[in-house]
């Protein structure tokens, strides 16, 4: 018996480690004065300074507190009348709709999201011609004729999943209400409205609270449903968070779960106290049994009847509203006063100072998101549901975006700086006459890898396919980096239709893989890989590559010498942009000179600018008081001799894009 | 006493096809104590809550003071209810429930026909709980929390917060059957006397037929919406209109009899001395004997003999069974016969009673299948009567 009981305690304890301990290590590493989350060097709470120092943290934070308010406000007062409402109906209807209050709970939030979302983009689309028709037809009011995704859907959406919550908690209250209250109530001079107040509020008010105590940590903890219809402009903590561990878990991200963590926990233990206490004075309720108060909350309980306790009561009520009203004001002119931009990059490519710098200058806030690879933000705009103005997509996205009419032309007029781009990068084969494109940055895909892991030198693709570094490689996962290395290897075109070629190309990587070559597929995921030494070999970007030197001195990194890509990733104004003139002035800016300078200082990628790409080596040493690695800047900035052997990619036709994406599933690593 | 206060005409009630109350037809007096009994389904709270403006019935008009009130919802009528778990507010304390009810302002018509609220001022409102709280014996108790209070504390909350609004009339929906027997007693005699203090009507529902008995000035018996008979205590006991009415108030032997002639009645084959009358040579009747109406004597005596075949001792008498030509009687004696004996009865005129047979002759009154349990079985106090939704009967 002794033994058995140990048995299960020993895996209750095992269980309960399970649960807790990611969380536990998660905290004790937001307080590592280190930048790593696995090597402890000694407590500090830099990250958490670092933390409200990042205004894409605060600013989100804004956003989720604001959101989160008034869903759980108006989810909190519509949930409690329509469970007043599903109680009143005939049990025959009752249950059953109870049961379908429960499944938009259980049902899955991608799902719940991706349908909001295609809800909100249909209702846009024929909003447009009604706002229309109703302009027409009066000018008395002038309806806007372009509806986004923003704050107000986010707001619809998360207001729609907290509804079933609360009248999840406040159902059980009403069914423990006697039902013959209302109606004493009523006989006793009440009108339903009176007897609402007066009886059925207090005694569903514990459900009530409850109810909106889950709402508002549901709303604080959604990410699913809220990536789905937040849109461009508007981004919530846990989309902020998600955005931040795409390139590498800082500690910053420690500490902002830390927090949440704590704030949820708080809010949960408040609920289960209060609970518990209800349920306790429920049960002596129910078996009649009188209940023995305790003498001072008795005479708090007097004191609370007396005219001045009534009138504490209220005030306190009063000062409760104040601040709830004032909250939401001052977090909604945080989040919407300013005019803006949207900006979608990559995650880790811009000196975020470079923003703070932007908005104090010009007074436009900019909202900048952050999606991982070209494709991804293809099927964003494509959907529909986004509203960016500027984004940042490579060479070959951008002529299809082109191909596509999804692209604006620019205003060259208001973009003075667009002079000093490198005529290298000017006119390239994906904007032959430049109308569309400001290059952003531009560089060289190539081997990285761990010299303590390798025999020697690398310097051919043969790395990544022959047996020697078996379960060693990472795999680029893009479908046209991929196999564009194979094409090269082979000794073909990057640009290549011919499907023999591809086919060919694709056999190589499948026939690595099934040697167990590749570790996996990964993309930002090479940083944490790589910098750890848990991979010899990767392919990636020359820039990505000096940030992984940073924290990893043994790795190396070669433009193979059957030759590689070279990519121009370009600055693009969406068609119908909201914030056209706005998008002129961000593009202008991050095309100076100082802000090229910056940038490549920050993410290590070389500059288009000419200007800024000759003189970096001396900024870096007037700013740094050293030398700047010539290898490293030869790296960066790929010379020419380099780029003769690297290829652009050119924008596929459509056929050849199908190939590319079934093979890319067939792989399936 | 007898000025009348409330009417019910030709009022029928019917939830989703289930008619819940016939045609009924139904005055209250002035400063009555009236209570509607019944078994559980048999309308008398549905009854109730139509006269609390709860319910509107699906036809037929309800008058109070001569005025049809059909249309008047609750909190306009001068009707107070005492609902059956008291639903106190379990938010206020004891004195909060008592003034809820004065809190409110009242709409008022005044002499020139002008209707406008009136709120009572504090000190009223304070003068009249503490007076009410006094009449319930509850002094002291102002700032208890409900749940602080047993049972028949939180009963006599519930009286004062009705009656703290001078109703003219006051509602009881089972207002003892959450009590436990002693307090249940205790309450019955405690009711009546609050009622005779305030002079005004109580109609109280119940299926307890020994708290019908005890408390009322009349008694209301009901079955499947149909009220059985209407009469004093006393008359309800000694006569009763029907087999229901004679099996469901106190314990009745019912079996099949002929009228031979007045005063002449027939059972198993053989005449008996009665002590009524009035109905057509040799017709069919039900004949009532009460248990306690029947002597035993020894076998060659009796009138009609007869097997023992169950004895309970109940204190002050024996619940003996006896079999007669396979049909079971309930007879309460003090004297023990052991099971298995044989034994005659003696039963003196005016313990029959003779009623015209109805559609309840030949379901009742044969103890066959009697027994402790079963009886426990059928007690409706023992069963936790399910309520559901505002609409359905009990």
């Amino acid at each position: 018996m002794g033994k058995n009981r140990f048995g299960s305690r020993f895996l209750i304890g095992l269980c309960f480690l399970f649960l807790y301990l990611p969380i536990l290590l998660l905290i004790f590493f937001s307080f590592n004065a280190g930048d790593s989350s696995a090597v402890w060097k000694g407590f500090s709470l830099h990250w958490y300074r670092e933390l409200f120092h990042n205004r894409l943290v605060i600013e989100s934070l804004a956003t989720t507190l604001l959101v989160s308010l008034l869903a759980t406000a108006i989810a909190t007062a519509a949930g409690t009348f329509a469970a007043i409402g599903i109680y009143s109906l005939r049990k025959k209807w009752r249950d059953p709709v109870l049961v379908v209050n429960d499944l938009p709970m259980m049902n899955a939030d991608i799902v719940t999201g991706v349908s909001l979302l295609l809800l909100f983009v249909a209702f846009f689309r024929g909003w447009g011609a009604i706002a229309a028709w109703l302009n027409s037809w009066q000018s008395l009011i002038t309806f806007p004729t372009r509806l986004t995704l923003g704050l107000g859907t986010l707001l619809i959406a998360h207001v729609s999943f907290d509804i079933p919550y609360v009248i999840l908690n406040v159902a059980p209250r009403l069914r423990q209400m006697d039902a013959n209250l209302v109606e004493a109530a009523q006989d006793l001079g009440c009108t339903w409205i009176q007897a609402f107040f007066k009886v059925i509020l207090p005694e569903i008010k514990p459900g009530i609270v409850s109810g909106a105590l889950i709402a508002f940590t549901m709303s604080v903890d959604d990410f699913v449903i809220s990536y789905f219809t937040a849109g461009s402009a508007t981004q919530t903590l846990s989309m902020t968070i998600y955005g931040m561990t795409k390139k590498r878990v800082t500690p910053v991200v420690n500490a902002v779960s830390t927090l949440i963590f704590l704030a949820v926990l708080i809010i949960l233990i408040i609920n289960n106290i209060r609970e518990a206490r209800q349920a306790k004075l429920a049960s002596k309720r129910a078996s009649f049994e009188p209940v023995r108060e305790n003498p001072r909350a008795e005479r708090f309980r007097a004191w609370l009847s007396t005219p001045r306790g009534k009138l504490m009561r209220r005030a306190a009520a009063a000062v409760l509203c104040v601040v709830f009203v004032s909250t939401t004001v001052f977090l909604t002119a945080f989040t919407t006063s300013r005019p803006v931009v949207n900006v979608c990059s990559w995650g880790e490519y811009i000196d975020e100072d470079l923003i703070d710098e932007f908005e104090a200058k010009t007074g436009i806030r900019v909202n900048y998101q952050t999606t991982d690879s070209n494709e991804t933000l293809y099927s964003l705009l494509s959907n529909g549901g986004a509203d960016y103005d500027v984004v940042v997509p490579s060479d070959y996205m951008i002529s299809q975006l082109i191909e596509e009419g999804m692209l604006e032309e620019l205003d060259y007029s208001q973009i003075p700086n667009f002079e000093k781009i490198d005529s290298r990068f000017k006119n390239l084969p994906y904007d032959p006459e430049n109308k569309y494109t400001v290059p952003y940055t531009w560089g060289t895909v190539g081997i990285i890898y761990n010299e303590t892991m390798v025999d020697g030198e690398i310097d051919s693709w043969s790395a990544l396919y022959d047996g020697e570094y078996a379960g060693q490689v990472l795999l680029i996962n893009n479908s046209r980096d991929a196999l564009g290395i194979a094409l090269m290897y082979l000794g073909y075109s990057v640009n290549t239709t011919d499907e023999g070629q591809i086919r060919e190309a694709y056999e190589l990587i499948e026939d690595a893989a099934r040697r167990g070559m590749f570790q996996g597929k990964v993309m930002d995921e090479v940083f944490q890989t790589m910098e750890g030494g848990n991979a010899a070999i990767a392919t990636y970007y020359a820039g990505d590559y000096l940030s992984m030197l940073e924290n990893n001195e043994n790795l190396r990194f070669v433009v193979p010498k059957e030759g590689s890509n070279w990519f121009v990733d370009a600055m693009c104004v969406l068609k119908d942009a909201p914030n056209y003139d706005n998008a002129m002035k961000w593009i202008n800016f991050i095309a100076s000179t100082e802000s090229n300078l910056r940038n490549m200082d920050y993410i290590w990628y070389a500059s288009p600018n000419k200007e800024a790409l000759e003189i970096y080596p001396a900024w870096y040493e007037e700013q740094y008081g050293e030398e700047l690695d010539p290898e490293i800047y030869e790296i960066m900035a790929a010379p020419q001799e380099v780029l003769d052997r690297c290829e652009m990619y050119v924008c596929l036709p459509k056929a050849t894009r199908k190939l590319y994406n079934d093979l890319w599933i067939k792989l399936g690593i | 006493m007898s000025k009348e206060l409330i009417r019910l005409k030709d009022v029928t009630m019917t939830f989703d096809d289930v008619t819940v109350l016939k045609d009924i037809n139904i005055y209250f007096n002035d400063q009555e104590f009236l209570t509607l009994l019944g078994p559980s389904g048999c309308g008398k709270t549905t009854m109730l809550r139509i006269i609390g403006g709860f319910q509107t019935p699906t036809s037929g008009d309800v008058f109070f003071d001569g005025v049809r009130i059909n249309d008047v919802p609750p909190y306009r009528r001068q009707v107070n209810t005492v609902f059956q778990k008291y639903a106190l507010f379990p938010h206020l304390n004891v004195y909060e429930n008592v003034a809820f009810g004065l809190r409110i302002p009242r709409e008022v018509t005044g002499d020139n026909g002008k209707t406008e609220k009136v709120k009572l001022s504090r000190e009223e409102i304070d003068s009249r709980v503490r007076e009410m709280l006094e009449v319930v014996s509850l002094k002291g108790f102002e700032n208890r929390s409900i749940a602080s209070l047993s049972g028949g504390q939180q009963q006599r909350v519930a009286i004062a917060r009705a009656l703290v609004n001078r109703p003219k009339v006051l509602l009881l929906d089972e207002p003892l059957g959450a009590l436990d027997m002693r307090l249940r007693k205790d309450m019955q005699q405690e009711l009546k006397r609050i009622q005779q203090q305030m002079g005004i009507t109580f109609i109280n529902v119940t299926h307890d037929q020994e708290e019908a008995l005890a408390m009322s000035d009349t008694v209301v018996v009901m079955n499947e919406g149909v009220i059985q008979q209407i009469g004093t205590p006393e008359d309800i006991y000694n006569e009763p209109k029907n087999a229901f009415v004679a099996d469901f108030i106190g314990e009745s032997n019912i079996v099949d009899g002929i009228m031979r002639a007045d005063r002449v009645v027939e059972i198993f084959n053989r005449r008996f001395a009665c002590l009524d009358g009035g109905f057509a040579k040799d017709e069919p009747v039900d004949v009532v004997i009460r248990p306690e109406d029947v002597d035993i004597v020894s076998e060659t005596e009796g009138q009609l003999r007869g097997t023992v075949t169950s004895v309970t001792f109940k204190g002050v008498h024996y619940d003996t069974i006896v079999d007669f030509y396979g049909f079971k009687w309930l007879i309460q004696t003090t004297d023990y016969c052991p099971a298995g004996s044989r034994i005659g009865i003696r039963i003196d005129p005016d313990g029959f009673h003779v009623m015209k047979k109805s559609k309840y002759s030949g379901l009742y009154g044969d103890y066959s299948s009697y027994s402790e349990e079963y009886d426990e079985i059928n007690d409706p106090t023992l069963l936790d009567v399910e309520e559901e939704g505002a609409g359905d009967e009990e």
